[in-house]
């Protein structure tokens, strides 16, 4: 005896997101490896910059002298010196060497890290490292390093900071500390006293704005980082998810078709004379009972090619060069069997060009018109489907021209509209789905084109195709009648 | 068990159906084998190339084709495969086993969803696999088989 238990009691959660620690995650390389290319690139307009400075420095060095910049110890000349072969030097670790234990990403940007402070620790004692803006620019490290690095690592960018900013404030004040204990003591020297608090002010506010900085932007960039997470979870559920809707589809599509192919199968073999030969009555219904399953089946095929074509429209697809003249060729050899029966003659002027686009759902497209217009078409009449390129703007139309029952007015602005049919096109074509020109509608919205519609009742339709960025192919032009 | 293994000769058909066209005598050797699980598509198809001279082998699973392949040595000259035979890509599955083990035979696919299926074929093999929609219409079926089979003897014979 066999027991199978099934239970659905366990909430699937699919959707929920899980919680991350982002604030301890480590970047991947192809990350850090663009944020470096990203720093070389922002360090080269920084020497730029630089560059201008000492052109505008030669220019007007009075002006300078004036503003408190000194210049004349030629600290801009050095430190572009210094910032463009180090930025070489990243290149070459980067793009020229392989990847170590001793050149890895991380070392390399660390290294840009710690060269760039340096060089901005020089600028701001030369500039002047209290009542100017020049140590505001350590700000801009600290925020940047809290955009691309974890939290734990801009901390220490922000402590490298201080301490820099600290070393500097010292190394001009050599006495900075002992000096203000003296200033406890010794009341006799007022003159040095504000100066030197003034320094220490400015240390002490400057520390406290450059970790308020750090906690404000890792804050942020957390915050960032975690929605960032979210969509690309988000991202890959629905990628997922489509996977799966198409394999649904395609097996509700595999079960709805299956038996009408045995059916038709079998009504096949009738046809062929397989079972004995049949009266002509027997077969004029078998006939009908097919062309009525026939009709069933590419409606179910047309459902899964209109929802294919909806989630090719999501999905980038490569366009590829498309002659025109091998898709329509193609279209005409698939229908003419159809036409013949008919006695409809397919008449093609084809001016072959070449255009962007995904070469299966171009033939879809012209496909779908092609067969409409033999569907509509009036017994014995003539399909004519004419190409022409524009040279003067480029574009380039293939036009399908029918001669039936045509498209009333009311009826015209709707019939890209899914599922769409009128009760005149249903007398005279039984099968029709409603399907074909919304997949029509489909292939020209992933194919960014334009169709041009034109009808009179009961004298037939003319359908444009109009594409923009058309080439000239040079094949040979071709005019041939297909029947 | 439910190996369903149907063989009728041609000899025995050509009297059951007087009025269908029977192929020239050298078809009479090619043996072709069908899977599919729809019983009523393996009787058409069965009917059709019997018919026309054919040896048919009919197998209801992809398992059971693969386990007559080991035990026999006389391999067909044709294999016309169903795409989802138990489960979806059973029919993807044997193909790619049979090309490993059984190089030489020639297969062609034979499914509802006709060209919408090929998307599952991406990654599965770089070669060119001709997929027949169906139903079976008889003229069109037997003209693709008498290719594949000509295409497969050329090329035997070249090498």
């Amino acid at each position: 005896m066999a027991v199978a238990e099934f239970s659905w009691a366990v909430s699937k959660n699919r959707f929920a997101f899980p919680a991350i620690g982002v604030t301890g995650s480590k970047l991947s390389d192809e990350v850090l490896i663009g944020n470096a290319r990203w720093f070389i690139i922002f360090r080269w307009v920084v020497i730029g910059v630089l560059i201008l400075f000492q052109i505008f420095a030669l220019v007007a060095s009075d002006t300078l002298t004036k503003i408190g910049i000194t210049h004349q110890q030629g600290w801009p000349i050095a430190v572009t010196m210094v910032l463009c072969v180090a930025n070489i030097a990243y290149i070459y670790a980067l793009d020229f060497r392989q990847s170590t234990q001793y050149n890895s990403p991380s070392i390399n940007i660390w290294s840009q890290i710690i060269v760039d402070l340096l060089c901005l620790s020089v600028v701001v004692h030369f500039i002047g490292s209290t009542a100017t803006p020049a140590p505001f620019f350590y700000v801009l490290h600290i925020a940047l390093s809290c955009i691309f690095f974890s939290t734990i690592e801009s901390l220490i960018v922000t402590i490298l900071v201080c301490i820099m900013y600290g070393i500097v404030l010292l190394g001009e004040n050599p006495l900075l500390f002992l000096a203000s204990q003296s200033m406890l003591v010794d009341s006799s020297t007022p003159s040095v006293n504000p100066l030197k608090v003034n320094i220490l002010l400015w240390m002490v506010t400057l520390d406290v704005l450059f970790f308020t900085v750090w906690y404000v932007v890792s804050r942020l960039s957390i915050v960032v980082r975690t929605h960032e997470r979210q969509l690309l979870d988000a991202y890959e559920q629905i990628s997922l998810a489509q996977v799966e809707k198409d394999r649904y589809a395609v097996l509700m599509t595999h079960q709805l078709k299956a038996p009408l192919d045995a059916i038709r199968s079998k009504i096949n073999l009738i046809k062929g004379d397989y079972c004995g030969v049949a009266s002509p009555e027997i077969k004029e219904v078998i006939l009908k009972i097919d062309s009525r399953a026939s009709g069933m089946a590419a409606l179910i095929l047309d459902v899964l090619k209109l929802e294919r074509l909806k989630a090719a429209a999501r999905s980038s697809n490569a366009l590829e060069h498309v002659n025109i003249e091998t898709v329509i060729s193609k279209c005409i050899d698939k229908l003419k069997p159809i036409a013949n029966s008919r006695q409809i003659t397919i008449e093609a002027f084809i001016e072959n060009f070449v255009v962007k686009g995904i070469p299966d759902q171009l033939e879809i497209l012209f496909e779908n018109i092609i067969a409409n217009a033999i569907t509509y078409s009036y017994n014995g009449r003539s399909v004519e489907i004419a190409s022409a390129i524009d040279k003067r703007d480029s574009s380039a139309s293939v036009t399908i021209i029918d001669h039936g029952i045509g498209i009333g007015d009311k009826d015209l602005p709707h019939i890209f509209d899914e599922y769409f049919y009128t009760p005149r096109a249903a007398l005279h074509n039984r099968t029709s789905s409603g399907i074909g020109l919304s997949i029509v509608k489909t292939v020209a919205e992933n194919n960014k084109l334009h169709i041009k519609v034109l009808s009179e009742q009961n004298v037939g339709t003319i359908f444009s195709v109009v594409f923009q960025d058309a080439k000239t192919s040079f094949a040979p032009q071709k005019n041939y009648a297909a029947i | 068990m439910h190996t369903s293994i149907q063989r009728l000769g041609p000899d025995k058909l050509s009297s059951q159906l007087t009025n269908s066209i029977l192929a020239n005598e050298d078809c009479a050797t090619y043996r072709i084998a069908h899977i599919d699980d729809d019983p009523d598509i393996r009787d058409t198809v069965r009917r059709i190339l019997s018919a026309n001279g054919y040896i048919v082998d009919s197998y209801q699973t992809m398992g059971d084709f693969i386990k007559a392949l080991q035990d026999s040595k006389n391999h067909p000259n044709l294999a016309v495969l169903d795409v989802m035979v138990e489960t979806m890509d059973s029919g993807l599955e044997a193909y790619v086993e049979i090309r490993k083990r059984f190089p030489e035979i020639p297969m062609i696919f034979m499914t509802s969803l006709g060209e919408e299926i090929r998307p599952y074929f991406t990654g599965v093999t770089d070669e060119w696999i001709l997929i027949v929609e169906k139903p079976v219409e008889p003229t069109s079926f037997l003209s693709i088989i008498r290719s594949r089979l000509d295409n497969s003897k050329s090329a035997a014979d070249s090498s």
